[in-house]
């Protein structure tokens, strides 16, 4: 117990010490732990890759564990604008913690780079801004897709959280007003282990074409449980959170031939050259598969990846008008934000505006198919 | 003043002058969220430490209680000082209905229970629309005070504070009363207090309804604190962590309950920034740590910091003001030799095996009747089917001509019967005058709220005057406060029956009352029950010392293989050939 | 619904129920001699398959880790026990040497068959030699100096354990899923319904294990030995029964059925480092449908649970989860009322 209350003491110290220095400070939180681990621990390893300066300034990146709970992503955004005094908020890279944690950035009048495409309600999301695209922008290559294929119904199998809700609004609005028609809606949770029961509700609809709103290697096992069922491979589509090579690994023969929505990231190397984010889109694969390993790129990694992107063409407009630590150079940062015009990165093109903060344009998006294991991209 | 009164008065200063000091705006918000898990902590002291009901599910209370408010505020905007009512109402409708199912399993079946609808109700509000789904309800308004939003953590530090400490010392408060020590002695089964004419099923349900109110508030308080709500802080993990929490700080200790909230809070968040700095790479550290910490406290200190704390403060003894108290009232004796109890022809069978084989007996007013015979005669088990703790299988049972078989214990002991226990069953953390108040709980009538509230002052008084009369009268005056679990057997059976005079009986069943007592103690036990019996009072006696009983006892009934051997005076029962071959067996 | 899907469905929930028969038979094993409501159970399981997922990516599991460090703590505190207690210094060193012995011999040959992608069935029985030895540490470390206490108290050392083993399950095989190879590729047809030979597998092994573990604990003498340690620990020790030794034995038999059922379940669905939580949890309303007594109680249970997951999510898969936690009540209620009234413990 002696040592303990050494420990806390030599803690309490060390929270108190940092955040009055002339660097930019940048609070993240992401889940380290906890179900949406698989989003935040590439958003970690995203992070990592992050230069050590801009624009002369040293950049003092504090890295906390929000555990999924939203409870713990608001103390650590309070945290961060309170005790380290940070010029900028990123995360989380869950929906509901980022959406709490949008609150906490508006009071302080702080950035906060959301990792998560959140839906806010009118008036409020004034300091927040999304780095991965929205699903509504993600949900355009699957509808053209299905237009151009004559899809006249579908079906819908997503997780019973707020990934598979957020894609289940946007993509029956998307199709709807195609005149494509919504015949079935079924969720599941990650850790089931398998999907029977929806399936055959979801295939006795016989829908021309499936969606599945899953993430990660999670996206697999509702992949597997349609084909078993009989559903052609052909016919069933992913969301850009499954546009990882964990799918495929997982997924097996059973995912060869689907379709699979996703930023331009992860086939950067496919795109053609006069694309403005194959240059980036190559040069994060390379870099995070060096660290991490070969074919560990994924979509949150590029997404943090991003982030840095952005800050490195926001922080030296807002030097130009104030010191970091500064309530003003906070305000200068939101405002180098929605007055930077188009800032290419990894995963498209961003332009943020005053009124439009998730930034990406309706031709972001692309349809991947998966051949021989590997991702082909859909023309 | 006592010294514990100045702490108290210290602390609460201490708190009151803390939002003004500059203290970091991060160690307010810690203190805050402290609170508001003390607050659920101090339920669970109450139902977990004191009552004995392990729950797992705090935490789906607090969601009840946050969402209710939140959803009242925001789509009737309603005041969030009405909203509370509404959320405090629903969370005790759930908990009546929850409580209702999982009060009456016993064992390891009911935290089982708590974590089925822990589990059940979290994935609820992760599912209902209405409630925002996984996202959840945002942009929640604050509470104010006159006007007043109390949007910044100092501001609500004090409501928050106010209420913590509210609740601990109106916790403090039941435990010192007649409802308090009905809830205490919950935890040893459900027999001693029935006998004692406490109704243990709803004094279950009455804690269980406390700790999910105090979680209820802790939710509403959540809700406008964080402004906004969504189901992660409501699932099993959170229910764990209070239980852990309680367990930390001293699971039986009130005040525990806000020692162990900041241990594990401040430990929780130290060890989430220290641990990833020290060892790198993905922080999952400290659920490992919390995890091998659990272990390790149960396995070293499992009694809890607080405690550790109470065991090296001086114990103040209580303090004596109810000599003026006026005495209770006492139910008018039947007079001298009227018939009191009637036993007529019980049988108890279980399964195949006769216990006891139509017994037939009287007491009348003014009498002590023995009950003997070898080691599982089914002595024992009479007395439980006279006393209502067995039901009968067949026969009558009569106290003053009416039928009293078939009644559940607290009936029985409500209509003047009182025993006491071949075992003795005591609650060993109070003091033996607490223990002895206990029997006259039914001699009372003031519940929990006025407990609470400190209105019930005169009506306890003149239980413990009563208390400290009937341990005069077994001699024990002098060991008033000592801890009941401190005393030698022969004490504590003198303890039970002082216990058993206090709800002012006409009948006493007395279990082998001089098991375990030295020769003067007997002597002074014969006394005391002749003198009872002077006083009219009806005395059915088991026992194995033949001294005592030949000596103090008007008839004996001699009982043998749940057969009924004979009856007779002392006399006649040392005579008879039957009896003594029952005991020694035949001559060959 | 026609025949043909509830057909279906009920094939699939009975193939489910297996899967959680497999875990309730083990918790049931377990409290039927130590008292201990073992809710890391499913921890072992997703060991066991996520253990052998890392041996066929040529990884070295941190399992093996986990095995070594804690078979080096539970010697080390029994030695210092053993020197307090004033044993001679040959004896305390040779129980050390057998203690560590069983766990170093399979660590260091996990070292060395590692990266070499040795043949499925090699690298699976690696994977159960690994993971079987956590079953009796655990209990040494966690259990054993409780071993007198109350139900309760040890229900809430088996969450801590949960916890630790969970946080390690993250740190030693991260956040994404995986899927081993199936040992039986066949699938049988009888019109729509499809059975895997997986699945197959999975049914067999769990009606061995209720036969097996009936008959053992019901007919032979080793078996209701056992059974004596849970009610009366002075009593079996009186009679020479070591209940140390059941305590690890039985604990170790759990911890084998679990990594087998890991290596069983691994091919049929997505294993994740939290996956274990959840099927324990089912499995464990099994087991409580059979009092935490019977075997073939809780093979009941298991199939009640799986069928009422599968129409479930068939009617409301939304609602699945709430569906399943709220049946279990009644249940408990029952099974708790024909318990019988005992007080207390």
């Amino acid at each position: 117990m002696k040592h303990l209350k050494t420990w806390l003491a030599a803690a309490a110290l060390a929270a108190l010490a940092t955040g009055a220095h002339a660097d930019v400070t940048i609070g993240v939180s992401v889940p380290l732990t906890g179900p949406t681990s698989a989003l935040g621990i590439p958003s970690k390893n995203g992070i990592s890759l992050w230069p050590s300066t801009i624009a002369g300034e040293k950049l003092n990146v504090i890295v906390l564990d929000d555990a999924t709970d939203p409870t713990v992503g608001v103390k650590n955004a309070r945290r961060f604008v309170t005790e380290d005094k940070v010029d900028l908020i990123v995360g989380s890279a869950a929906t509901p913690i980022a959406i709490a944690m949008s609150d906490v950035a508006a009071e302080a009048q702080t950035v906060q780079l959301a990792l998560s495409p959140i839906p806010l309600p009118e008036g409020k999301g004034a300091w927040t801004f999304r780095l991965p695209q929205s699903t509504a922008v993600m949900s355009i290559p699957i509808v053209e897709h299905w237009k151009k294929t004559g899809v006249k119904t579908f079906g819908f199998v997503g997780y019973a959280d707020a990934y598979g809700e957020a894609w289940l609004k946007d993509i029956t609005a998307l199709a709807t007003a195609a005149g494509i028609k919504s015949v079935g809606v079924e969720r599941f949770a990650r850790a089931d282990t398998s999907i029977t029961g929806q399936a055959l509700k979801l295939v006795g609809a016989n829908p021309d074409a499936i969606l599945i709103a899953a993430s990660g290697s999670g996206a697999a096992m509702p992949h597997k449980g349609l084909v078993e069922r009989g559903y052609p491979k052909g016919k069933i589509y992913q969301t850009h959170g499954a546009a990882t090579l964990d799918l495929i690994r997982v997924g097996g023969k059973d995912v060869e031939g689907s379709f699979v929505s996703s930023g331009p990231a992860l086939v950067a190397p496919k795109l053609p050259d006069s694309n403005p984010s194959k240059a980036l889109g190559v040069r994060f694969i390379e870099q995070y598969e060096k660290a991490f390993g070969p074919k560990s790129a994924n979509q949150f990694g590029a997404h943090a990846f991003d982030a840095a992107i952005v800050l490195e063409k926001i922080i030296p407009m807002a030097l130009k008008k104030a010191r970091p630590g500064t309530k003003e150079f906070r305000a200068a940062l939101k405002e180098a934000l929605e007055t930077a015009g188009r800032i290419p990165v990894s995963q498209g093109v961003l332009n943020y505006t005053a009124t439009d903060h998730f930034g990406f344009t309706p031709d972001t998006g692309v349809l991947l198919k998966v051949t021989n294991g590997d991702w082909e991209v859909v023309k | 003043m006592t010294s514990s009164r100045w702490f108290l008065l210290a602390f609460a200063a201490a708190l009151a002058l803390l939002p003004q000091l500059p203290v970091p705006e991060f160690w307010v918000t810690q203190l805050n969220y402290i609170g508001l898990y003390a607050l659920v902590v101090i339920g669970l002291v109450l139902l977990t430490g004191i009552a004995g009901l392990t729950s797992f599910g705090q935490a789906a209370f607090v969601g009840i209680g946050a969402y209710s408010s939140a959803w009242l505020t925001l789509n009737l905007g309603l005041s969030p000082w009405l909203a509370v009512f509404g959320g405090l109402a629903l969370t005790a409708l759930a908990a009546l209905l929850l409580g209702w199912i999982t009060l009456r399993m016993s064992g390891h079946y009911l935290p089982l229970a708590t974590i089925a609808w822990c589990l059940s109700l979290y994935y609820l509000f992760g599912n209902l629309e209405a409630l925002g789904r996984y996202d959840g309800l945002l942009g929640i308004a604050p509470l104010s005070v006159f006007g007043l939003p109390l949007n910044t953590g100092r501001s609500f530090f004090y409501l928050l504070w106010a209420l913590v400490m509210l609740a601990a010392l109106a916790a403090t408060q039941l435990l010192d009363s007649r409802s308090g020590r009905a809830l205490r002695a919950l935890k040893g089964g459900s027999t001693m207090p029935e006998a004692m004419g406490i109704d243990t099923f709803r004094a279950k349900v009455t804690v269980f309804v406390l700790a999910a109110l105090l979680a209820g508030m802790s939710g509403w308080l959540f809700a406008h604190f964080q402004r906004s709500v969504n189901p992660s802080p409501f699932g099993l993990k959170m229910g764990i962590e209070y239980l852990f929490m309680a367990v930390i700080g001293g699971v039986g200790q009130v005040w525990g309950a806000l020692a162990g909230a900041a241990v594990v809070k401040l430990l929780e968040d130290q060890l989430q920034v220290l641990l990833p700095r020290l060892l790198g790479g993905s922080g999952s550290y400290e659920v490992i740590v919390f995890g091998v910490l659990l272990v390790g406290v149960l396995q070293y200190a499992r009694d809890g910091l607080w405690a550790a704390v109470v065991a090296r403060l001086p114990r103040r003894a209580r303090r004596r003001d109810w000599a003026d108290a006026a005495p209770l009232p006492e139910a008018a004796r039947p007079p001298h030799g009227e018939l009191v109890l009637d036993v007529h022809s019980v049988r108890k069978e279980f399964g195949g095996l006769v216990a006891v084989n139509d017994v037939s007996f009287q007491v009348r007013a003014g009498e002590i009747v023995g009950l003997i015979g070898p080691n599982g005669a089914g002595k024992s088990t009479t007395f439980n089917l006279v006393s209502g703790v067995l039901p009968l299988t067949r026969g009558e049972v009569r106290l003053r001509g009416e039928r009293i078989d078939g009644l559940p214990s607290r009936g029985i002991a409500r209509r003047g019967v009182s025993r006491t226990f071949q075992h003795v069953k005591m609650v060993p953390e109070m003091t033996v005058l607490e223990n002895v108040a206990l029997g006259a709980h039914r001699r009372g009538r003031r519940g929990v709220l006025p407990a609470m509230l400190r209105l019930e002052r005169d009506e306890e008084r003149r239980l413990l005057r009563e208390a400290e009369r009937q341990l005069q009268r077994v001699g024990m005056a002098d060991r008033l406060d000592e801890l009941a679990g401190n005393l030698a057997l022969g004490p504590q059976r003198l303890m039970e029956i002082a216990r058993a005079l206090s709800a002012d009986p006409s009948l006493l069943l007395l279990d082998e009352p001089a098991a375990g007592l030295r020769h003067q103690e007997k002597r002074a036990l014969a006394g005391v029950l002749r003198q009872l019996r002077a006083e009219g009072l009806s005395i059915l006696l088991v026992e194995h010392d033949m001294d005592l009983v030949m000596d103090v006892s008007d008839r004996i009934v001699v009982m043998e293989f749940g057969t009924q051997l004979m009856q007779g005076t002392p006399a006649e029962v040392q005579a008879s050939a039957a009896v003594r071959a029952a005991y020694l067996g035949t001559e060959h | 619904m026609d025949l043909s899907i509830a057909g279906i469905l009920l094939l699939d929930g009975a193939t489910s129920g297996a899967v959680y028969a497999l875990l309730a038979l083990a918790l049931v094993l377990v409290f039927a001699v130590t008292r201990v409501i073992f809710i890391p159970q499913g921890e072992f399981v997703a060991y066991g398959a996520l253990t052998l997922a890392m041996l066929q990516m040529g990884k070295l599991p941190g399992t093996v880790w986990l095995l070594a460090v804690l078979a080096v703590l539970a010697t080390l505190r029994d030695a210092f026990a053993a020197v307090r207690a004033g044993q001679p210094a040959g004896r305390i060193a040779r129980d050390a040497a057998r203690s560590l012995a069983g766990p170093a011999v399979v660590a260091l040959l996990a070292l060395w068959a590692a990266p070499r992608q040795l043949p499925l069935v090699l690298q699976s029985l690696l994977a159960l030699a690994i993971v079987t030895p956590l079953g009796p540490l655990v209990y040494r470390l966690a259990y054993r100096p409780l071993a007198d206490a109350p139900v309760l108290v040890l229900l809430i050392v088996s969450v801590g354990v949960h916890f630790a083993l969970t946080g390690l399950g993250l740190l030693f095989f991260g956040a994404e899923g995986f899927r081993n190879p199936s040992f039986w590729d066949e699938r049988f047809r009888a019109g729509p319904l499809v059975l895997s030979g997986q699945a197959l597998i999975i049914f067999l092994v769990s009606a061995a294990l209720i036969v097996g573990l009936g008959l053992f604990f019901g007919r032979t003498l080793r078996g209701k030995a056992l059974r004596a340690t849970a009610v009366n620990r002075l009593g079996a020790r009186l009679m020479g029964i070591s209940t140390d030794g059941a305590g690890r034995w039985s604990m170790g038999l759990a911890a084998f059925i679990g990594a087998l059922s890991g290596l069983l379940i691994g091919p049929t669905t997505t294993m994740f480092y939290d996956t274990g939580f959840l099927i324990g949890l089912k499995g464990f309303v099994a087991a409580i449908f059979g009092g935490l007594a019977s075997y073939p109680g809780a093979a009941a249970g298991a199939l009640f649970v799986g069928w009422l997951e599968s129409f479930g999510s068939f009617w409301a898969s939304a609602y699945k989860e709430v569906i399943v936690f709220t049946m279990i009540l009644p249940v408990l209620l029952w099974r708790s009322v024909t318990h019988g009234q005992t007080d207390d413990e």
